[in-house]
């Protein structure tokens, strides 16, 4: 037995090592726009996917800590992350010109704007999932399957919901404020990157030190750890468990908001976009691992690498095959470690 | 209990008279349209409920399975659509549809084989999703537009050639596929397959092979599924990557949550309850005083809901406990009476 | 006894000759009198990307009918709701259902199915989009005995691949409705060297196709294609796969539906500020209620048209514009009274074209639809329609239109994003003067390819 185990095992690594530097030494060299004769190009992709992968952390560490502390699997955070996106369209709009119809450009966006209403979504979606947990979630605790099952029937129903609300599948979007919807130079051989970008980095950065901050030195922090470890023996210490679930949902259902505050200033908010966010969630958080934000983090990085890259090496005419990598990717962290990279049984 | 078995046995009876007869009792559209769809979804619901009772997963990569023969049978068949148009004629397009899907299902099943409960799930989905993202992106083999002008082999034909034959197999398939079921759950792999649902550390310790049991049921759930899609395809003439999306997805969930989880019937008791109230709401405008409270997909989310939380084992789960009431009442009015 | 009854017999003798009489009167009478009725039904999306423009689809169609065949609708405000009364010759006309599809084929073959054959319509009027008109298309050649007229689906292959006998399309395709942009692009613009950006999928590569097709004939230069898959959200790696502004002319996009803002701001997160100069873009430029979203740094850009514009005055402009306000207030989901939201929107306009060409057929053959429908399958084909814009719509040998479309641009109108009608083309055939052809590939990632050649119509300028 051992002699198999670890067979399968160097097998696994070693297939993944091999992929790796393949995929190096395809960019490097073999691609149609090689990053030895165009580093420019390379350089501006490498931050597309650390920027990507940035906006997927947000959203993605809120459904991990969900998923961690309550193994609660919230088929709904798309729909969290929909009703922020309209929400916050709105509001931006009815705060800087008045009509809930009419357009808003960068220019005409303050940093402040932006925050305001950042804050706003991020209460709506945080209000929105603790009601949800409260009313439904609450008093099935342990029932996994009743669960998911019952996150999924409400994404129906608010996905329909939106669809009839929302006058049919029009993409709106907002403007990011116009100081940082600007190039920045970088000082690195003349080259600019886009100041959007870079803020959903800055965002994220600060997103994920103070989550980490949040769980490892505050009470509330360490209680959450502490469930994701052991959720009966919190309850059996006498931890006031409920109102710790409440609090991680809350702020899981936050994180949602604030993700598609700055998911809808970057591109747009339409009807599919929940199933498209659901998706990215359960990506990031199969390849990083379930209440892990390290695998959050991680995951979110090697899927953003692997979606960018992948459609901007692949030979021309054959980008469609992009969405195969992310598979691939997928299954060799299955096989290779089957509850993630940070990801431990339940 | 065998009170209940034998009423259930007998309208089981009841039903697949009806069944046969259906062309007789029942208008061309609600046969060749509405049961056989409940046929079709039926199979692949109980494809779900197989995995989910018997091997303690619940797996939304079902429809997908069922997708993936549809497109295979259809880039195998056809010839002036979008996809590998290879053209061949539709009896060599069923094997190859029904292998191929079957073998993703390993694959499929492998790979997830050592996850569980939830976690199963969550991998499930996010198959189901990227094998509609791959249909949809990929030209070679699909595209956007799907394909197209499938036929099913001429001794079965289109429902204007001959009426009523796809149904008459389709339900012969989904007879002879639960007959298997009840077969296989009885075996030496069906039991210990219910053994590593219930105690998996205890079968491993007995030297049972918890990801082969688990990956061979999850090819055996394919295997029916791609019977499915073969079908599928014979009776819509087209597949679209909308075929297998989220939606899709979660309407053979609903389909076989609302009929019971638990049992191997409730997949066609939720399907015929799904396509019967779509086909009857499918024009109905939910509006009061104007204001528009939602569509179809808010009526069955809804009942989705309220099944889950009120009877989590579906209508059958409803069933079951009236039974139970029923003969509760019983020995006390025999009591009674006999006083 | 036998007396009585002898004279009861006398009368029953005249009694019996005076039924018998009324039954032959009345059994000849049933044909000219009571018409059969003939069922209509409308097929739309109302989920999807363009579930937007239901009313608006619905309401045009049902339009024509209040026009030319005395129907009313039942609810001015809400178009769903449909319309009652309306015959044809003396056979009524029944709405019998309204379908609902979301821009993919499977849900528009099941809405066809239900309403073709459990609501038993003899004649559909739809669908929208390119994918489920293919699908329709094919399910209209496999039933020959009903009809079948188009909604606004502009895929291409539809009516030149298809070619099913009992379809008919008096609409542009999505190639049609882009004559003129390469025009505008190579003589007004001065591009000779364009890179070409399209959602890949039958579509975006049919409304590409237009402006490739044109713009390569008159010399320009196609030096690259881009095709982002329908589903993007993060178009970064498609626009990086562009030439940068200072290597090119000119960048056509042919991206819509969700992808048009997403796409056009990912171009700006990677090259800078657009230079409206630099770009073009069809019908989803400039599609009302939507391209508002767009923002005024797009000002100055032409947009492709969909073959109807609102700003182009003439009679039967103004007699369109007044028979809008009188049969509809308003065309929800969108939002604003019926004239401004329905005039000038290829929806609203294509499927009363349609409609209009189907009850101008059901009249020529006095709404007879016996026998297979034959005599109207054989009347459509021949039948014009005059749109709203005053042109004369023909059918070609494969029962599509030979269309007109304009051009148009968009400007700063005090603040938000206006549009305007600028050009004009009139006399576009389906086959571009050979480029497209039943044994040639349809429209694709690669086809048609760039080579020069002759452009058989003119471009004018409006007004």
């Amino acid at each position: 037995m051992p002699v198999a185990l670890s067979y399968r095992r160097h097998l696994g690594w070693g297939v993944t090592l091999a992929a790796f530097a393949f995929g190096l030494v395809w960019v490097v060299f073999l691609a149609d726009r090689p990053a030895h004769s165009d580093p420019t190009a390379f350089f501006s992709t490498l931050l597309d996917a650390i920027t990507q992968g940035a906006l997927y952390f947000v959203v993605a560490s809120g459904f991990t800590l969900v998923f961690g502390l309550m193994r609660v699997v919230n088929m709904a955070h798309g729909s969290l992350y929909l009703v922020a996106a309209y929400v916050a369209i709105d509001v931006q709009r009815r705060i800087i010109t008045g009509n809930p119809d009419t357009t808003v450009s960068s220019t005409q966006v303050s940093v402040i704007n932006w925050f305001v209403v950042l804050l706003v979504a991020a209460l709506v979606a945080g209000l929105l999932g603790l009601v949800m947990q409260q009313a439904f979630l609450r008093w099935n605790q342990g029932q996994d399957l009743r669960q998911a099952l019952i996150t999924i029937a409400i994404s129906v129903i608010v996905a329909d919901q939106v669809v009839v609300h929302t006058g049919g599948g029009v993409a709106e979007d907002m403007s990011f404020p116009g100081r940082i919807n600007q190039f920045v130079d970088l000082h690195v051989k003349g080259f600019s990157y886009s100041g959007a970008r870079l803020f959903i980095l800055g965002l994220a950065l600060f997103i994920g030190l103070a989550l980490w901050l949040w769980l490892k030195r505050t009470r509330t922090g360490m209680v959450i750890r502490a469930g994701v470890d052991d959720r009966a023996m919190v309850a059996a210490l006498g931890v006031n468990i409920q109102r710790v679930f409440a609090i991680a949902f809350f702020v899981g259902s936050m994180l949602a908001g604030i993700g598609a505050v700055i998911g809808t200033s970057q591109t747009a908010v339409s009807n599919g976009t929940d199933g498209i966010w659901l998706l990215n969630s359960l990506v990031v958080v199969i390849i990083g691992g379930m209440g892990s934000l390290a695998g959050a983090a991680v995951g979110s990085m090697l899927y953003g690498l692997i979606g960018t890259f992948s459609a901007a090496y692949l030979p021309a005419g054959n980008t469609q095959y992009a969405v195969i990598f992310t598979f691939v990717l997928l299954a060799i962290v299955l096989a290779v470690r089957p509850y993630g990279i940070f990801g431990r049984p339940a | 209990m065998s009170d209940v078995r034998a009423i259930e046995r007998t309208i089981a009876a009841v039903a697949l008279a009806l069944a046969a007869l259906a062309p007789v009792l029942f208008s061309t559209y609600t046969v060749d349209q509405l049961l056989t769809q409940v046929l079709i979804f039926g199979i692949v619901a109980m494809s779900l409920i197989f995995l989910a009772s018997y091997g303690g997963m619940v797996s939304l990569a079902q429809t997908a399975l069922f997708g993936i023969a549809g497109f295979v049978f259809g880039n195998m068949t056809t010839v002036d659509t979008k996809g590998l148009t290879l053209g061949y004629s539709p009896w060599a397009g069923i094997i190859p549809a029904i292998l191929i899907a079957t073998a993703i299902g390993l694959v499929f099943g492998g790979l997830a084989s050592r996850s569980t409960g939830i976690y199963f799930l969550m991998i499930t989905l996010t198959y189901g999703v990227i094998a509609n993202l791959s249909f949809g992106q990929i030209e070679r083999i699909s595209g956007f537009g799907g394909i197209s002008g499938i036929v099913p082999p001429s001794i079965i034909g289109t429902t204007d050639q001959h009426p009523h034959r796809l149904y008459y197999l389709a339900l012969v398939i989904a007879v002879l596929l639960y007959a298997l079921v009840r077969f296989v759950i009885r075996t030496n792999f069906g039991l210990s397959l219910q053994g590593v649902r219930d105690e998996p550390v205890r079968m491993s310790s007995l030297g049972y092979g918890i990801a082969l049991h688990r990956t061979l049921a999850f090819t055996f759930g394919a295997f029916m599924a791609s019977i499915a899609g073969v079908l599928f395809v014979w009776w819509n003439g087209h597949v679209d990557p909308q075929t297998i999306g989220l939606g899709a997805t979660l309407n053979v969930l609903i389909i076989a949550v609302i009929g019971g989880l638990r049992r191997i019937e409730g997949a066609f008791v939720g399907a015929l309850a799904f396509v019967f109230i779509n086909d009857r709401l499918a024009e109905t405008d939910f509006s009061v005083a104007g204001f528009k409270l939602g569509t179809f997909n808010s009526l069955i989310g809804l009942i989705f809901l309220a099944i889950v939380l009120v009877s989590p084992d579906g209508l059958l789960g409803i069933w079951e406990r009236a039974m139970t009431l029923l003969k509760q009442r019983q020995p006390a009015a025999a009591a009674a009476a006999g006083d | 006894m036998n007396l009585s009854r002898l004279r009861k017999l006398k009368y029953a003798l005249p009694l019996a000759v005076v039924v018998m009489a009324l039954t032959a009167t009345a059994t000849t009478a049933k044909p000219t009198a009571a018409g059969t009725p003939i069922k209509i039904a409308i097929l739309s999306d109302c989920k999807g990307a363009f579930a937007a423009f239901y009313g608006a689809d619905v309401g045009g169609a049902i339009q024509a009918f209040v026009e030319q065949t005395g129907a009313k609708v039942k609810d001015k405000s809400n178009p769903i709701k449909g319309m009652t009364g309306g015959t044809i010759s003396g056979h009524p006309i029944k709405l019998v259902g309204i379908g609902c599809s979301n821009d993919s084929a499977d849900l528009a073959i099941s809405e066809t199915k239900r309403l073709m054959e459990k609501l038993g319509a003899d004649i559909l009027i739809g669908p929208l989009s390119g994918d489920e008109s293919i699908a329709v298309a094919k399910y209209a050649k496999a039933h020959p005995k009903k009809t079948f007229v188009n909604g606004t689906a502009g895929a291409l292959d539809t009516t030149m691949i298809v070619r099913a006998p009992n379809f008919f399309r008096w609409n542009g395709d999505g190639a049609q409705w882009d004559a003129g942009t390469g025009w505008v692009a190579y003589n007004v613009l001065g591009w000779r060297k364009v890179n070409v950006i399209m959602d890949d999928y039958s579509f975006g590569w049919t409304s590409a196709a237009g402006f490739i097709a044109e713009f390569c004939a008159l010399g320009g230069e196609v030096t690259k294609r881009v095709f982002p898959p329908l589903n993007t959200t993060d178009y970064s790696q498609y626009v990086a796969q562009l030439d940068p502004p200072n290597a090119t002319d000119g960048y056509f996009w042919a991206v819509g539906g969700t992808g048009t803002l997403s796409s056009l701001k990912a171009f700006e997160q990677k090259y800078g500020n657009m230079n409206s100069k630099q770009h073009m873009g069809n019908l989803f430029f400039g599609t009302p209620g939507t391209f508002t979203e767009l923002g005024l740094r797009i000002a100055g850009s032409y947009a492709g048209g969909g073959g109807t514009a609102a700003d182009v005055p003439s009679a039967a402009l103004d007699k369109f514009k007044a028979l809008t306000a009188k049969t509809w207030s308003a065309l929800p989901p969108l939002k604003g009274p019926a004239t401004a939201t329905g005039v000038g929107n290829l929806f609203f306009v294509n499927y009363y074209v349609n409609a209009t060409g189907l009850i101008k057929g059901l009249k020529a053959v006095k709404g007879d639809i016996s026998g297979g429908q034959k005599a109207l399958q054989k009347k459509l084909a021949t039948t014009t329609v005059t749109d709203p814009n005053g042109y004369t719509l023909k059918l070609d040998s494969n029962r599509q239109g030979i269309a007109d479309t304009f051009v148009q641009q968009l400007f700063d109108n005090n603040g938000t994003l206006g549009i305007k009608t600028i050009y004009k083309v009139v006399g576009v055939p389906q086959s571009f003067g050979g480029v497209f052809a039943p044994n040639k590939p349809p429209p694709g990632e690669t086809v048609p390819a760039c080579v020069k050649g002759n452009v058989p119509w003119k471009v004018t300028k409006v007004g």
